[in-house]
């Protein structure tokens, strides 16, 4: 019988990791005076098979055989790449092959590295973008056009006298500038894979403008990453970056935990929360005075005791609202007399809002809550279950254990079902005027009447009596 | 899936996310089998769950001697006590795809269909439903587009009567890629020679049923392999939640839904 390509392949993982794990015990052998700094450094990967036991317990989770495959896939990501945490995030079916996701927080040093990275590529260019770009765009034609003229000048002895082509007016809106490699939706890294032990791929960061997209549309993963994305408000790069874009809204509404369960950073820092500048960004972390919350509050259907601890993406595609004049207050002096036009700044639900205040679909809740066991309470743990995204589900245990898991298809339940994005109005082709206005033909009365009114004026009556006469003439021959 | 291997099929279950917990697997297995033995059914094989408000209803199917016609369904929310359902009605089956929300858990809720006569300002002629009746068609609705069965499950006898193969032993590696090797447990909707004559290997009494290979668009169907290619799942883009699996070379295979009930419209946008 002859094996797929993927059990070779996991077969050398397993070998990978069991090297690593015995260089791993020798050396903490040797160096016992090590131990403590070593794991600081070490990466920490969240217990899968633990809480997919959990899971299971509810009625949720993964098949034995791909929770251990993938805990050991998970510990291999630890290894390659520099990462402080590991978490299973889920597993999205495509229509091939399927991707199991993990969720990443980078480390220090390499966070670092990619935020100059990203800043010496994308700072000066949040100037340079917008305003470089079109133009060079624009003199490359124009140098291309003038080229040809100069060559065709002595070949076309007159070129005929056209009306100039009419210019487009509109102009394309300012791009809403991409959050930082650890800010908002770009918080975590994202690796994906196809089968658990196939090498882990990275997703790009994801833009503003593609979560707009991926909103307006609905489409199925293929499972190949480099897949065309055909869709009507065009997509702006490839599966990747459609999956990426697709992980981070699931991720903004489904990560839930119990009230308490995170807490923020610092508690001096929320006063900041209001400002721009990292407001609303504000990391968090486990609270380690969790106590945890009886089975009767979590499982109350108002949902009180759940909060979010995904943040909130804006319409705009961003967690952190981005105001677009802020870059023009510079400009202003050149264009006073436009002015920008306040905007108000969007807002969303702060972090850790309860679910209670989570938006209805069609009288259904967002969330269902089950209990696991109805037989020994003692045992029990309260299962949620994701109303608006099928396959979203978290579990929390009367005691300190929670997590959230997705399995599912990546789309939406939008009810009554997907309506796709009109195509906009053309635009008028000539300015509205009589000229160019449709209106009824006159009927014969009409022109009748109009000739009747404009016939040249009867000539003055020059003898009354040959008048008379005539007049007399017609009536004998009536 | 038959309800006495769901200890054994536990592994293999994987709907969006969704596990049989043992606890639902020790009720359902306790509960059913009190129900074939009241019942004199052959068969019993647990349907799936619907999704309602307050709690989710479970669905068996008991099996007698005809494996397409005599099929009684039986719901239940709270495992002791399991109601017939009634024969579904066509009327219903097309008002249960224009209901968009969701069940109750109640089955003798009256809802109100929203149908054109609300356009028409006259929402008193609105057709009004029982949820049984809705929960009937839903599940018949199902039945007939992703009901499926593997080649060769279910057999046609001389005699006219259909039944589950009991000697059944299971598609080989090859044939179980193929989406043609999977029939829709229906009363068979071509020709019959359509469906005889479109297989070079054609068997009488195997294939009259419709094959899923025919269904319209052509990747609505969704054939995936996993644990190293030794089990087969087919999953319908029209019903989420519908699964169906196969583990190659063994009698192993069985139906589950596990959803809310509703038909996915947008399949022709996710393609």
């Amino acid at each position: 019988m002859k094996f797929p390509k993927t059990t070779e392949c996991r077969h050398w993982r397993f070998t990978l990791v069991a090297s690593k794990s015995e260089k791993l015990d020798q050396e903490g052998e040797e160096e016992q005076e090590l131990d403590l700094e070593e794991d600081t450094e070490k990466p920490r990967v969240v217990d899968l098979i633990e809480h997919n036991g959990y899971f299971r317990e509810g009625g949720y989770g993964l098949p034995d055989s791909e929770c251990y495959a993938l805990y050991i896939a998970l510990h291999m990501l630890a290894i390659k790449e520099p990462i402080s945490t590991v978490r299973f995030f889920g597993k999205i079916f495509g229509t091939k092959m399927n991707y199991y996701v993990a969720e990443v927080d980078l480390t220090i040093e390499e966070l670092d590295r990619r935020i100059r990275e990203f800043e010496l590529k994308d700072m000066p260019g949040e100037e340079g973008l917008d305003e470089d770009k079109p133009p060079d765009a624009g003199e490359e034609q124009k140098e291309l056009g003038g080229e040809e003229t100069k060559e065709e000048k002595p070949k076309v002895p007159v070129p005929p006298k056209l009306p100039p082509l009419p210019k487009s007016t509109w102009t394309p809106p300012i791009p809403i500038p991409v959050e930082r490699p650890g800010q908002g939706v770009n918080k975590k890294v994202f690796y994906v894979c196809n089968q658990p032990g196939e090498p882990w791929v990275v997703l790009p960061d994801v833009t503003p403008d593609q979560i707009r997209v991926a909103r307006l549309t609905v489409r199925c993963m293929t499972g190949d990453l480099d897949a065309e994305v055909l869709t009507f408000p065009p997509f702006e790069g490839t599966e990747r970056n459609y999956l990426r874009a697709q992980i981070a809204r699931i991720h903004a509404s489904t990560s839930i935990s119990p009230q308490g369960f995170f807490t923020f950073g610092s508690g001096e820092e929320e006063e900041d929360i209001d400002l721009e500048e990292g407001g609303g960004d504000l990391a968090f972390s486990p609270n380690p005075y969790y106590r945890g919350h009886t089975l009767k509050d979590l499982l109350d259907s108002n949902l009180t005791y759940w909060v979010h601890h995904g943040r909130y993406i804006l319409k705009q595609g961003r967690t952190l609202w981005w105001n677009p004049n802020a870059g023009m207050d510079e400009g202003v002096e050149e264009e006073e007399d436009e002015g920008p036009v306040p905007i108000p700044p969007e807002s969303g639900p702060m972090l850790f809002t309860p679910l209670s205040e989570d938006a209805r679909i069609e009288g259904l809740p967002a969330w269902s809550t089950r209990i696991s066991s109805t037989l020994v309470p003692e045992r029990a743990l309260a299962v949620l279950r994701s109303n608006i995204w099928p396959g979203a589900v978290a579990y929390s245990t009367s005691g300190k254990k929670s997590e959230c898991l997705y399995v599912g298809w990546g789309l939406k339940n939008q009810p009554p079902n997907f309506s796709p994005l009109q195509l906009a109005l053309p635009q008028d082709e000539y300015i509205i005027g009589p000229e160019v206005m449709e209106m009824a033909d006159p009927t014969f009365a009409d022109e009748e009447a109009y000739r009747i009114a404009h016939l040249p004026p009867p000539p003055p009556p020059e003898l009354p009596g040959e008048g008379e006469g005539f007049a007399l003439e017609e009536e004998e021959e009536d | 899936m038959n309800i006495h291997k769901l200890w054994e099929y536990k592994e293999y279950v994987n709907v969006n996310g969704m596990m049989l917990s043992s606890e639902l697997i020790s009720l359902l297995h306790n509960s059913l089998t009190m129900l074939q033995v009241e019942n004199h059914f052959l068969h019993v094989q647990y349907w799936g769950q619907l999704y309602a408000l307050d709690a989710d209803y479970h669905i068996a199917v008991g099996i007698n001697r005809d494996a397409l016609t005599d099929r009684k369904y039986y719901y239940t929310t709270d495992f002791k006590f399991w109601g017939l359902l009634p024969k579904s009605k066509k009327k219903y089956k097309h008002l249960a795809l224009l209901t968009t929300y969701p069940f109750s858990g109640d089955p003798s809720l009256k809802i109100k269909v929203l149908d054109e006569a609300l356009d028409e300002n006259n929402p008193d002629r609105c057709p009004v439903m029982k949820e049984e009746s809705r929960l009937a068609a839903t599940i018949s609705n199902i039945c007939d587009e992703a009901g499926i069965c593997a080649r060769g499950q279910i057999l046609k006898q001389p005699d006219g009567t259909i039944v589950i193969n009991p000697n059944y032993y299971g598609l080989t590696g090859s044939e179980a890629k193929l989406l043609k090797s999977y029939l829709h447990i229906r009363t068979p909707q071509h020709r019959w020679n359509t469906n005889l004559l479109t297989r070079q290997d054609y068997n009488y009494s195997m294939d009259f049923l419709d094959s899923i290979d025919q269904d319209i668009p052509s990747g609505c169907w969704n054939l995936s392999l996993e644990q190293n290619g030794s089990v087969v799942y087919l999953k319908s883009l029209y019903w989420p939640g519908m699964m169906y699996f196969h583990k190659v070379r063994t009698p192993e295979a069985g139906f589950l839904y596990v959803g809310n009930g509703r038909k996915n419209l947008d399949v022709p946008f996710l393609l």
